[in-house]
């Protein structure tokens, strides 16, 4: 999976109704909530069989910044 | 000496019951994944302790427990503690995923029994526990498979309870609320601070050791019990009655 592809799969996963980019502060939507983080964590545990923990979500802030905790050597 | 059969017995409930039974003079048939997990009680029980390496997903293996691990002993008890958990929203519940959660936490217990229930295996008025939850009778956010999958245990003990019967075995469901072991641990490094305290309050009496909890599973196997079968005991530190 690239990064365009992760990108698109998560606007989709949260229903967002803005275009998601590497810069989007996740925090900063409107759909931000409790399940939005429970879907961003079983997202991306099913895409890369990566458990994000509650530190993690508390210190991710951008995309940008989930792409690199996740690894950005993960994406091609 | 009376002959049990534990799985999940290389963590958290399966474990803590394995060390009841042994040091209450019990024969324990162990089941697990990883053998390091039990290399302690293994060492401190060699005599009374046997274990089995086995992933209870590879439903055709089962016959290796019952044919050749039990070596012509029958079993008095049957204590199904491995399990999952998980936190999966419904939009990313797949047929797959549901599938997942249902073959350890369901299937294998069903498969167990369809080899317990036969003469050769086990001994009348055995006792048979298996680990449901307080979340078969009620619900939280993001925990779909979970609590399917335990509400269904329920549905399996009451018809299992009923089909055996005649052989005095009895078949009963304990629904633990949040205990600590391995389970716990990790789910709690999944949700925040503040979260984690919530849920330690909803418990009035606090959250479980596994001691409290390995007592009605020796209970439901012993002799006292004999005239209980189909029930579901929950065990839960008042979670359930607010
Ligand atoms: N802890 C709680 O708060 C709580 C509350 C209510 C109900 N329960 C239920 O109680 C049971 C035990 O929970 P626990 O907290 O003791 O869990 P745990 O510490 O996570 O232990 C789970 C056990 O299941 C075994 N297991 C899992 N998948 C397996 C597989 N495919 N094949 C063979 N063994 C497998 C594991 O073996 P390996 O480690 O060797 O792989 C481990 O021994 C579960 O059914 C759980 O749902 C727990």
């Amino acid at each position: 999976m690239n990064k365009a592809e992760f990108i698109k799969g998560l606007e989709e996963e949260l229903e967002l109704e803005i275009t998601l980019t590497a810069e989007t502060d996740l925090k900063g939507l409107d759909e931000w909530d409790s399940m939005a983080a429970m879907l961003l964590i079983g997202y991306v545990s099913n895409e890369f069989g990566l458990t994000l923990t509650a530190d993690d979500i508390k210190n991710i802030s951008t995309v940008q910044s989930l792409i690199e905790r996740i690894g950005v050597e993960k994406f091609n | 000496m009376k002959n049990v059969l534990v799985t999940g017995a290389t963590s958290g409930i399966g474990k803590a019951t394995c060390n009841s039974l042994l040091n209450e003079g019990y024969r324990v048939f162990a089941l697990g994944r990883d053998v390091e997990k039990i290399k302690d009680l293994l060492d401190q029980f060699s005599e009374q302790l046997h274990f089995l390496a086995i992933d209870l997903n590879s439903y055709q293996e089962y016959t290796k427990i019952f044919d050749e691990f039990l070596s012509g002993q029958k079993l008095d008890g049957l204590v199904h503690c491995a399990g999952m958990e998980e936190t999966l929203p419904i939009n990313l519940y797949t047929p797959e995923a549901v599938q997942r959660i249902f073959n350890i936490n369901v299937f294998s217990g069903i498969e167990l029994m369809r080899f317990f229930a036969k003469k050769k295996y086990s001994n009348e008025g055995a006792g048979v526990v298996f680990l449901a939850s307080v979340m078969a009778t009620l619900g939280q956010a993001g925990k779909t498979g979970y609590c399917a999958s335990k509400s269904a245990i329920l549905g399996m003990v009451k018809s299992l309870a009923l089909e055996l019967a005649k052989r005095k075995i009895r078949v009963n469901a304990i629904s633990p609320g949040v205990v600590n072991t391995p389970m716990t641990q990790k789910l709690f490094s999944q949700i925040e601070e503040d979260n984690i305290e919530r849920i330690k309050n909803m418990h009035p009496l606090g959250i479980g050791e596994v001691e409290d909890v390995t007592p009605t599973i020796l209970f439901l196997l012993s002799e006292g019990s004999k005239w209980i079968t189909g029930q579901n005991f929950i065990i839960d530190g008042g979670y359930s009655i607010q």
